[in-house]
């Protein structure tokens, strides 16, 4: 090839490969063989990380409703539970307030953790509580990464920090572990939680069935879940006294984290979070503002199962409309998607708020007295083991019963019943039914996705899929089993429905008791290692609601699945390593690389300051300046000391009413004027007393009266 | 006097300018020129709860050097500007509904002895419109009225209907345009033969059909949003002064690409999203 063309051709290639989606391969980070430690009994290590992320990322999981964070209400935190025994065998349990769990994590985390601590990916399970106001730009596929929330794009600096985060998290638990006593149990939780997809779910055959405890004054809806929250509680010795104390626990319960309004414009953990620390300051009641006591509340199969928020407070999306102005006589018209008022929003994300709470409480509540009632029961033996797969689905399609070709369906645009997108209902020229609403199945469609509605596929069949939409999702599945005494839980990555999860157990514990583990339950921990959206049983995949739509390989994923983990189930084993092939190299494609996380662009951050206080109503406002623009609220260390701000009552207790990590309690970024951060704050518990706001050993201000409402 | 402050302190203002390029200049379904033509304008609006007062102005420049018995306003040799429109505009919102009532001062800059559109040419129209927005068909209709040199009525119907609107960043938006002129008045008036006409007879002058595509370029939170837009439109001509394209040439049938950017700053354009 002579010169010019040549020298063209390079020069198109290398824009190309810029403008093309980022790919990554990432190693397998196995465990090395456990080293029989000095201490013969059970030990138990907590830690506790702050993964708050500065605004300007995008909260994941709401796709295009998805909002840029603003601020902050009740921060993001990675909790840790290292276990170990006196084989060496060390497990790690990792509950992030993440919206999606990422391979991409997993993988780097246990890179790290496999040489500092012994815990590889074949040890380490990050599991996240799904929570809807969390950061994005860190999975694992480039269709979550550009399209998971309204403002797109992978960044490495996200997954560099949760990486070191969570990493340094589990460090910490290790250096935390100690001798421990256990204890599993649970408890029915109603009326918190209800199933989304009715229509669905009764196609399954047989037809589900509530349990006999469920309350016969229930809707449907209500009692055909699966109330169960599952706990292990764990004490610690206290190395002073030499006796055990509470701890904390780790909990398993199905129940989607949106209990915020997609509108929602703030990083916040939602009702797992207040879960987490109800029951966290019921065990440490005298705690400041990070209690020691640490509640890893994961999610179980809750694919198909939102939190009893009311309709209420589920925003409008946006509309597709002209803008109304300047669109003089022979200018063309502009398009626009109009955001609902603000007045709405306010409305529905405070009746959002309010079902927060009451859930949350509701929760919480069960969780304490499940947490004390465990105290009795309490036992130092609790034997473990572990089983680890990486499934390679587009390779393996056929061995494990799958489609070759990843797809999602009308229905998944459309968004589930906790968030629609902006695009439900849409008909091509307000007439033609393209498939954009809840339970759009495609009968006639012979093939391995068959009843899968998918774009375009009426016109051009597999290829808008195949171009623009297979190659943006997962390739991999990480499978976990792990047997905690008398329970095996299989770690899954994706979102498993009531009836989907219900055989997966009933296939786990069959397949482990015929191996011969003397076990009592099997649960199912959703949102583990990875993300690959729904798994519906192939019943509720031919309705095609958002759950079935989203099950991205076909009808057999929820039968792969539960023959995976029955297998993991009977080959479970400690003390050894795993061969290289449980955790083969990946190679993602992750999206578009883009700067999203805020970098520090101020070198000299003067002290904080209070600009004006003052109170409308109920609500405290304050206008700050607090450090750079582009700072983690936790830039150094694990957790904060203490509190960015305060809110104390003006008399001579000075009594603290409301600090930063408070449901109340809005931290949102007004402007990054000169490199700094300045803020505005909002409390909304306010009731007709004087208050200051304080910087903690910074200033006080001026004291503000609040007048009852 | 307070009621006065207190609406001034709900106003809204907000601008947009517009850079466009097209293949040929269309203007009430007549061709005026038929080469690359640049039209950049201006409008100011201040936008007081549902009423709103807007003005603008936008200039048709030709781009193309312009050989004798073409289609031109600038006429032969031209390569530069070749009229200037102003226009101001009351308009009300009632729900999806918007009621427009305006004026427009039309200036021709050509050169008449070489075949284009000069001062001569310079007139006035005055028109309201109604137009309803939805999430589908966004159908207007105006009646014009030439107040100065054609002295007569034209109706002029159009919708615009949104196929596809991409919900991620950038935004995009795919549409549909149609539109029909219809000639009550501006055709050759027998009573008073010397008078100006625009149109040949009364009837259907066009219709035309369009489609286009709108990218959100940028979005500056809180202030404003850039557009790039871009599409083909056709139109099948009717009324013989449609068809005109040149002298002594006639196409009932017309095809051009157009482009545009468009900047719009206040009002609903602040909006976060």
């Amino acid at each position: 090839m002579s010169g010019r063309p040549a020298v063209l051709l390079s020069a198109v290639a290398v824009l190309l490969a810029a403008c093309g989606p980022t790919r990554l391969h990432v190693p397998g980070a196995l465990s090395p063989t456990p080293k029989p430690g000095a201490e013969p009994s059970l030990q138990a290590g907590f830690a506790r990380v702050d993964i708050t992320p500065p605004p300007g990322v995008g909260l994941a999981g709401n796709g295009p409703e998805g909002a840029e964070a603003r601020g902050y209400r009740l921060r993001l935190y990675a909790r840790v539970l290292v276990l170990a025994d006196g084989g060496g065998n060390r497990l790690a349990l990792v509950v992030a307030d993440l919206p999606l769990s990422s391979a991409l994590l997993h993988r780097r985390v246990a890179e790290l953790t496999r040489r500092t601590d012994g815990i590889g990916a074949d040890r380490l399970v990050i599991a996240v509580t799904h929570t809807h106001a969390g950061p994005g730009h860190f999975f694992e596929a480039a269709g979550y990464n550009d399209q998971g929330s309204s403002v797109v794009g992978f960044d490495p600096v996200m997954v560099d920090s949760l990486t070191a985060r969570i990493a340094r998290a589990i460090h910490a638990a290790v250096a935390d572990l100690r001798p421990a006593r256990v204890a599993w149990g649970s408890r029915a939780v109603w009326g918190a939680t209800r199933i989304r997809s009715l229509p669905a779910m009764l196609r399954n055959i047989p037809l589900p069935s509530a349990p006999a405890d469920a309350p016969t004054g229930l809707p449907q809806e209500y009692r055909l879940v699966d109330p169960e929250l599952a706990m292990l509680r764990v004490d610690q010795r206290d190395p002073a006294s030499g006796a055990f104390r509470p701890a904390g626990a780790f909990s398993i319960f199905a129940m989607h984290g949106t209990g915020n309004a997609p509108s929602n414009d703030l990083l916040d953990a939602d009702i797992h979070g207040l879960v987490e620390r109800r029951l966290e300051r019921h065990i440490d009641r005298d705690g400041g503002f990070v209690p020691r006591a640490v509640y890893l509340f994961a999610n179980g199969a809750e694919g198909d199962v939102s939190p009893a928020w009311p309709p209420q407070s589920r925003c409008d999306v946006p509309t597709l409309t002209t803008l109304p102005a300047l669109d003089g006589p022979f200018t063309r018209t502009l398009w626009q998607w109009r955001l609902p008022t603000a007045t709405h929003l306010a409305s529905c994300q405070h009746a959002a708020r309010q079902a927060i709470a009451i859930i949350g409480k509701n929760v919480g509540d069960s969780a304490v007295a499940l947490f004390d009632a465990l105290g009795a029961v309490l036992s130092d033996r609790l034997e473990m083991g572990r089983a680890f797969a990486t499934l390679s689905l587009r390779d393996s399609a056929r061995a494990l019963g799958i489609c070759p070709e990843p797809a999602v369906g009308m229905s998944t645009l459309v968004g589930a019943d906790d968030a629609h997108t902006r695009v439900q209902g849409w008909r091509l020229f307000g007439v033609c039914d393209i498939g954009l609403e809840q339970g759009s199945p495609n009968p006639d469609v012979p093939g391995c996705q068959a009843h899968k509605r998918k774009l375009l596929d009426g016109w051009f069949g597999d290829l808008p899929n195949r171009l623009s939409v297979s190659g943006t999702l997962p390739s991999y599945a990480q499978v976990t089993v792990l047997r905690l005494g008398s329970r095996v839980i299989g770690a899954v990555p994706g979102e498993v429905t009531t009836t989907a999860g219900s055989r997966m157990r009933e296939q786990m514990l069959a397949s482990a008791r015929k191996a011969g583990l003397p076990v009592s339950a099997a649960l199912i921990l959703g949102h583990a290692d990875g993300y690959m959206e729904y798994i519906t049983t192939a019943e509720e995949y031919t309705a095609q609601y958002y759950e079935g739509a989203s099950t991205l390989y076909g009808p057999g994923e929820a039968a792969m699945f539960g023959r995976t983990l029955a297998r993991l189930a009977a080959s479970l084993s400690a003390g050894d390593s795993l061969p290289a092939a449980a955790a083969p190299p990946l190679e993602l494609v992750v999206g578009h690389q883009r700067h999203v996380v805020p970098r520090n662009s101020s070198t000299r951050v003067p002290p904080p300051r209070i600009e004006r206080v003052w109170c409308s109503a109920d609500t405290l406002y304050a206008w700050l300046q607090l450090g750079a623009a582009g700072e983690w609220p936790v830039s150094t260390g694990d957790v904060a000391a203490g509190p960015r701000v305060e809110v104390v009552v003006d008399d001579p207790t000075r009594a603290v009413v409301s600090w930063d990590d408070d449901p109340a309690l809005e931290l949102r970024l007004r402007s990054r004027h000169g490199g700094l951060g300045w803020w505005e704050l909002r409390w909304s518990g306010a009731s007709g007393r004087t208050y200051r706001v304080r910087i903690p050993g910074v200033v006080d201000s001026d004291p503000v009266s609040c007048s009852t409402p | 006097m307070l009621y006065v402050l207190l609406c001034l302190t709900a106003a809204q203002f907000s601008a947009r300018t517009d850079l466009s390029a097209g293949g040929r200049y269309v203007w009430h379904g007549i061709s005026r020129a038929a080469g690359l033509v640049a039209q950049p304008s201006l409008a100011v609006g201040l936008r007081i709860h549902r009423f709103s007062l807007e003005s603008g102005a936008v200039l048709h420049y030709e781009l193309d050097r312009v050989s004798a018995g073409e289609l031109s306003e600038t006429g032969a040799g031209g390569r530069q500007l070749g009229e200037e429109d102003f226009w101001g505009r009351a308009s009300l919102l009632v729900g999806p509904t918007r009621l427009n009532a305006g004026v427009v001062r039309y200036g021709f800059r050509g050169d008449p002895s070489t075949g284009g559109l000069g001062p001569a040419r310079n007139t006035t129209e005055v028109y309201a419109a109604l137009s309803i927005s939805s999430s589908y068909l966004n159908p207007s209709l105006e009646a014009w009225w030439d107040v100065e040199r054609v002295r007569g009525a034209f109706l002029h119907a159009a919708f615009d209907l949104p196929v596809l609107g991409w919900p991620f960043p950038p935004y995009a938006f795919a549409f549909v345009q149609g539109d029909m002129g219809l000639n009550v008045g501006q055709g050759p008036n027998p009573a008073r033969p010397g008078e100006l006409a625009n149109f040949a007879g009364r009837g259907i002058t066009h219709i035309g059909l369009g489609v286009g595509a709108d990218v959100r370029a940028r979005r500056v939170s809180g202030i404003g949003w850039a557009t790039l837009a871009f599409g083909v439109r056709s139109q099948l001509n009717l009324d013989d002064a449609t068809r005109v394209n040149g002298t002594g040439r006639n196409r009932d049938f017309l095809a051009w690409l157009w482009t545009g950017i468009t900047v719009v700053v206040g009002g609903e354009a602040r909006e976060r999203r």
